[in-house]
């Protein structure tokens, strides 16, 4: 409740002209935009792009949010279209750009020396969750990777919770059967 | 429980994967700096849109006004066409103005012509008082001239057979009473 009101002054203040609430936006969201880009996308590391674009859209839509819901959910609401639009635009270029990622993530997985999964698990797993249709990989990035709860998870995909509920059942179900041998 | 596997699963993949490459310093200016580019392009974009629209408009305002203009060339030529009726129609009406106005001197010249003609009756009334002055004067001159009484008498009332209502026929009657009178005269001088 404290968030929705802070958000609106914020909003107000902007549309008041004050410019300097949008660095203080940007400022406030911008790793966790680019965190949950990041997941979204598979983990290519580079999101700047993504996130730039998001920032984008909010800056340019700021002045008609209606505060109906907290600024960090209308965030999070577009980085995933974005997310969607950028893979879809991008697939060919993104079969390219991932298996070159893939180069890089395994690199950094390699590197870090006290991460608990070595690279070839790690890549499997990467590969399984990417494989998930959008529909169900959004689902399990927010419920298990950001941590959100259903009531936030559902108005920001668009979708009622049980259908959201149904998503993330038949994602496990996929991830179960994909990395089976992980899992048991 | 597999959810829970999963979640650790994806969590210790997250993990390992680390957090995304820093997010430039600058974020905001460039977000700002897109903007007005996107805003200068929309700009562009509708003048173009709105060049094209009145380039369109010219275009159709000029054909429109062709169109104006050849409708203006086709009601100015039934204009013409419809002055030039009037136009024939007037100068009919004028030659049959000018041809009655033509007929009407002739008519009048013609009827001063016959005005001028002379009364057929009254010269023959004038030829036939001629005649008897001629017949008359002829008496006269064989009566008193040449000394012809009987052809004079005969003359006089030739005279007065013919011209019976004539002053010479009264002139002709009155010279004829006058050689009886003297007849009479002479035959009573021989007798006395």
């Amino acid at each position: 409740m404290t968030e929705t009101l802070d958000d609106e002054l914020l909003v107000r203040q902007f549309n008041q002209g004050d410019d300097s609430v949008f660095d203080r936006i940007v400022e406030g969201n911008s790793a966790a935009i680019a965190v949950l880009a990041n997941r979204l996308l598979g983990w290519p590391g580079e999101v700047e792009d993504i996130v730039q674009d998001v920032f984008l859209a909010a800056f340019l839509g700021l002045k008609k949010f209606r505060c109906e819901c907290s600024l960090k959910t209308w965030l999070f609401t577009i980085t995933i279209n974005k997310c969607r639009s950028y893979r879809y635009k991008r697939m060919l270029y993104i079969r390219v750009f991932s298996q070159a990622d893939a180069k890089t993530s395994l690199a950094r997985a390699q590197a870090a020396n006290e991460t608990s999964m070595d690279s070839e698990v790690f890549e499997r797993v990467r590969r399984a969750v990417k494989a998930l249709p959008a529909k169900y990989r959004e689902p399990v990035v927010l419920r298990y990777l950001q941590d959100l709860s259903t009531n936030e998870i559902a108005p920001m995909l668009g979708i009622s919770k049980n259908a959201l509920n149904v998503r993330l059942s038949r994602a496990r179900e996929r991830l179960r059967q994909d990395l089976a041998e992980l899992i048991e | 429980m597999t959810e829970n596997k999963i979640k650790n699963l994806l969590q210790k993949a997250d993990q390992t994967a680390g957090a995304p490459a820093p997010i430039s310093a600058n974020l905001a200016v460039a977000v700002r700096r897109r903007a007005n580019r996107r805003h200068t392009a929309n700009l562009a974009v509708r003048i173009a849109a709105a060049a094209i629209v009145l380039f369109a408009l010219g275009i159709w305002s000029f054909s429109a006004k062709k169109t104006r203009d050849q409708q203006n060339i086709v009601a100015l030529q039934a204009q013409i066409e419809q002055l030039r009726v009037q136009t024939d129609a007037t100068l009919n009406l004028i030659r049959e103005v000018l041809d009655a106005e033509r007929k009407q001197r002739r008519l009048n010249e013609l009827r001063a012509e016959l005005a001028s003609i002379p009364d057929p009756m009254e010269e023959i009334r004038k030829q036939v008082d001629k005649t008897a002055f001629i017949l008359v004067y002829q008496a006269n001159r064989m009566y008193r001239e040449l000394d012809q009484k009987d052809s004079a008498i005969q003359a006089y009332n030739r005279v007065i057979e013919l011209f019976p209502q004539s002053r010479w026929a009264e002139e002709a009657r009155q010279t004829l009473s006058e050689i009886k009178n003297n007849q009479l005269n002479n035959s009573k001088g021989d007798l006395i």
